[in-house]
């Protein structure tokens, strides 16, 4: 039995939906996004995640015809049983107005039809603002956004195809949907302890987004998740390119170990040691060994979850 | 842009459109002719198979809404210079719903890929204005497209090797460097009088081809079908025969087709007497010894050929059956009262008189006229 989530992605034409689409979901790297073309209507797509979860994407165009389509004929077609709305902002963008107006046309049509929605908006194209100015915009920005969304809550991210903000934005959005996170979590935690790791990250297998992760103590970068999901993303598709698979990598120095592994037939790890003292060795063991009591957890705490959640 | 049309249209077109993707807006119609032709309700429709996803780009597709159908073909020029990479637009045709537009498919087709060539290759155009050169391209004033709208008829009938093409006007009015080579060859043999396996034998030109292309006469319109001439035939009047003393047109035109070369025009009253004389039993033969006077300036030849070409009169044919036959002999081929004499003659090289002769004389073989 599979979770089945109805995601719409829209936004204004040319704001970015597609090529953010590619990268997370269908391999493509930033600079390759300059060649697709615009979306004509909707374009879905069927993303399986994690064995037992499923995204139905809804890839609208956002050119004014097919908008005004989406709020007048095709409505109900659209905006029902949604669980998630990903609305995307071009920071660019010189008709804020407009941009506003169609979002609160959303948000007007998914409160008729689908209440409980969540709702996510991308402030999109980051790498075009000033850096130092980055900050004060996007703060700018989810406030309006914030005040302009109730009753409904907005969750609001900044991004950029071209860093890892990207990965930041999808990891988070995709976290709340994976049904048995908790559990997960937990295990993952006994683990790491067990292991005697600093953290532990769990990664999806195609997306190399992070669906879960463990710490032991507080670390530097707040944002060396996404950072690492980017860096092994596009070291797994130069290897492609050269028609070898990314199997694992192992990096260290005298503070610290880091493995990158397959682990189940859905995800990744990474482990982190910093305990010098314990061979490699031994930590791949403990991560093989680990592996089975995974694959199970994968395998049995899906269907027993998914009751909980609507059935597609 | 004005489109001039060389045939007579049974199809009508009731509007031209030009739709193209706009970056920001959209699919959108930029010009049709009538303006304000198709409603906006009409475009949100089928705006979707007029700009289309990829799958449908590139192919001809009719889309009936509303009381209206709309043949178009979706284009998709990807280039990088294009905003959003590709230039999608779609010059399409509007017609009532209740329209064959088969014919108007060819013409949708020729236009999509005009348009397209002119595109690729006046891309300069294109880069100069800063949108997109098709649009300019109809700005042009000195710009005609001439189309020939191809007329949809009913299948023509098979062509036997025994029926005989004639012209329906006058052979001259037909410029022959239109026609295809093998036509051209056969055009100086087809006289109303030789039949196809003579044709195909004096213009040297194979059986099989001599038949399609007088098809394909046929369809057009341009020969019609009588059968081969001999004074032995027999033919009878139809109830059209009337319309020679009812009908002007077909009076004048049938005196000057049947009054003899070099002679003062024949009489009306002569060339009926000479059409009603024709009866079951008798032959031309017979005719031209019992109405010679009538005769004095027509030619009974012609007089023939009209009749039949305007179904004025009939031909009446001889099918052999063989009644009687052996148990042990095999079934009969020819001889089943479906192939006539004319056929028979045709297919195994005999005479019409030897035929004849053979079939009057066997007891086992009875002839009937239909």
């Amino acid at each position: 039995i599979v979770c089945a989530f109805q995601v719409l992605l829209m936004g204004k034409s040319g704001s970015g939906k597609t090529s953010m689409r590619s990268i997370i979901f269908a391999n493509y790297i930033a600079r390759d996004t300059r060649r697709l073309g615009a979306t004509i209507d909707v374009e879905h797509s069927h993303v399986r995640f994690l064995g037992n979860l499923v995204l139905n994407l809804w890839d609208c165009g956002g050119q004014d015809t097919f908008m005004e389509n989406y709020f007048t004929s095709q409505r109900d077609n659209i905006f029902r049983n949604v669980e998630v709305l990903i609305y995307v902002f071009d920071v660019e963008s010189r008709e804020l107005e407009k941009d506003m107006h169609y979002y609160q046309s959303c948000l007007e049509a998914i409160l008729q039809n689908s209440p409980d929605a969540k709702v996510f908006c991308l402030v999109h194209k980051m790498d075009l603002v000033q850096e130092d100015q980055r900050d004060l915009i996007f703060k700018e920005r989810e406030e309006d956004l914030r005040r302009l969304s109730r009753p409904l809550a907005c969750t609001c991210f900044r991004t950029s195809i071209w860093d890892e903000t990207l990965y930041k934005a999808w990891s988070s959005i995709v976290y709340q949907l994976i049904p048995n996170v908790q559990q997960l979590e937990t295990n993952l935690r006994n683990f790491a302890q067990i292991i005697e790791a600093d953290e532990v990250l769990l990664f999806e297998r195609a997306t190399f987004l992070v669906i879960s992760h463990y710490q032991c103590k507080e670390q530097r970068d707040a944002h060396r998740f996404e950072k690492i999901s980017n860096i092994i993303k596009q070291f797994k598709l130069s290897c492609s390119k050269l028609a070898a698979s990314f199997q694992s990598m192992e990096v260290r120095n005298s503070n610290f170990a880091a493995f990158i592994d397959v682990f189940t037939s859905n995800t990744y790890v990474m482990v982190i040691m910093s305990d010098p003292s314990i061979p490699s060795a031994a930590t791949l063991i403990n991560i093989r060994n680990a592996r089975k009591h995974f694959e199970k957890l994968e395998r049995v705490d899906g269907p027993k979850h998914s009751l909980h959640m609507r059935m597609r | 842009m004005r489109i001039k049309s060389m045939m007579g249209m049974p199809t009508r077109i009731e509007c031209i459109f030009f739709s193209e993707f706009h970056p920001t807006l959209g699919p959108k119609i930029t010009y049709q002719v009538p303006e304000e032709y198709i409603s906006r309700e009409l475009f949100d429709t089928v705006q979707v198979y007029i700009i289309t996803k990829p799958e449908l780009q590139n192919k001809l597709i009719t889309v009936t809404a509303m009381g209206k159908k709309l043949i178009g073909c979706p284009v998709c020029i990807e280039h990088k210079k294009y905003s959003r990479n590709a230039l999608l637009f779609n010059l399409g045709l509007v017609c009532d719903a209740r329209t064959n537009t088969c014919s108007l498919e060819p013409i949708v087709k020729k236009l999509s890929g005009y348009l397209t060539t002119l595109e690729l290759h006046i891309g300069s155009i294109h880069m100069l204005v800063g949108s997109n050169s098709v649009l300019f391209f109809l700005n042009y004033e000195s710009n005609t497209i001439h189309l020939k709208l191809i007329q949809l008829r009913k299948d023509p009938p098979i062509v036997q090797e025994y029926d005989v093409p004639v012209f329906t006007q006058c052979k001259d009015h037909f410029i022959k460097s239109q026609w295809d080579l093998t036509t051209q060859q056969i055009l100086p043999y087809i006289d109303g009088f030789r039949h196809i396996q003579k044709i195909s034998a004096e213009a040297d030109v194979e059986l099989n081809l001599v038949r399609i292309a007088v098809q394909n006469l046929l369809y057009y319109g341009v020969v019609t079908l009588v059968s081969i001439f001999q004074y032995s035939n027999v033919y009878c009047t139809t109830p059209k025969v009337q319309s020679l003393i009812d009908d002007k047109s077909i009076q004048e035109e049938c005196l000057n087709y049947v009054t003899k070369q070099g002679q003062k025009r024949a009489s009306l009253r002569d060339v009926f007497q000479l059409y009603c004389g024709l009866s079951p039993g008798t032959t031309v033969r017979d005719l031209c010894s019992r109405y010679s006077q009538q005769l004095q300036r027509v030619d009974e030849r012609r007089l023939i050929q009209f009749g039949l070409m305007k179904c004025l009169i009939r031909r009446l044919q001889k099918y052999p059956v063989k009644v009687i036959r052996d148990e042990r002999s095999r079934p009969p081929r020819l001889y089943t009262g479906c192939h006539s004499y004319d056929e028979i003659c045709c297919k195994t090289g005999i005479t019409y008189q030897e035929l004849d002769e053979r079939l009057e004389n066997d007891p086992n073989i009875v002839v009937c006229w239909k």
